[in-house]
């Protein structure tokens, strides 16, 4: 039951944080590319910032272990953002 | 605590401290770091499976990405309702078929440009992710969380393709 009920938590507060930053909307998305609206970022570096203190406060408080971190292969990376990019800028997701 | 929740919108800042929170608790109670573009291949995979046995037979999905209904699939479903109550609370939610404002003033409101731009540029943006080893969730804020090089070099790359895109859709316009 965990199984299911586990995900679509982190899914609800996942949604919930990004409706309310107004991800969910073309121009806040596009607008970043065009470098005049930069919610992406503020609230992406945020995320990233609170979530680092916290994992790594609770791991060296032996309160939990850290998951497999995404691994590094520097030409995969880059020509996937690349590409990822395109398709963020012409639609807005 | 409930007028903050019925707001339109929050600063960037506070909704994206409880994506940080989502991403704590994710990883330190479940052991999993939250991602999204998984989730299409995961089902994209299956698909395959039961439509196209051939070209599901393959390294990627056979140890990349094996196909099934994940955990990942399963909070996609959590994304769509958190989000649906969030505009809810707001009193924002509506069902639209073209973006407002700035879509429509610069492409103009027709059904079929705005459906093929998202068909099209969600096909680049999942291949992009797959290519890259995740999107903007799982690896750009689960790697970067971790000082992860490839989030950086991922955020990176879609800058250098994004920023040039987004002049050329723009052009002269605004």
């Amino acid at each position: 039951m965990t199984d299911v009920i586990a995900p679509i938590l982190i899914g609800f507060g996942f949604g919930f944080a990004l409706q309310k930053a107004g991800l969910t909307h073309y121009q806040n998305i596009v607008n970043v590319f065009r470098l005049t609206n930069l919610t992406v970022l503020k609230f992406m570096l945020t995320a990233i910032a609170v979530a680092m203190v916290g994992v790594f406060a609770l791991s060296a408080e032996g309160l939990s272990s850290l998951p497999s971190v995404p691994t590094t292969y520097a030409v995969g990376n880059l020509v996937g953002g690349l590409i990822f990019g395109v398709g963020m800028a012409s639609t807005g997701f | 605590m409930l007028s903050l929740l019925k707001q339109k919108q929050w600063s960037p800042y506070l909704a994206g401290a409880l994506l940080g929170l989502v991403y704590i608790v994710s990883i330190t109670v479940l052991g999993v770091i939250p991602g999204a573009s998984g989730a299409y291949e995961n089902v994209g995979g299956l698909l395959a499976t039961v439509f196209a046995p051939t070209l599901a037979n393959n390294t990627y999905f056979r140890f990349v990405m094996p196909p099934g209904i994940t955990w990942e699939v399963i909070m996609i479903a959590g994304v769509i309702v958190g989000s649906f109550a969030s505009a809810r609370l707001s009193g924002t939610f509506k069902a639209s078929t073209v973006p407002d404002s700035q879509w429509r003033q610069v492409f103009g409101g027709a059904i079929w440009k705005r459906w093929t731009a998202a068909f099209l540029g969600g096909i680049i943006i999942e291949y992009g992710a797959g290519v890259a080893g995740g999107c903007t969730s799982g690896l750009a804020v689960g790697g970067g969380l971790f000082l992860a090089p490839a989030a950086f070099i991922f955020m990176a790359g879609m800058f250098i393709s994004g920023i040039p895109t987004a002049m050329i859709l723009y052009w002269r316009k605004f």
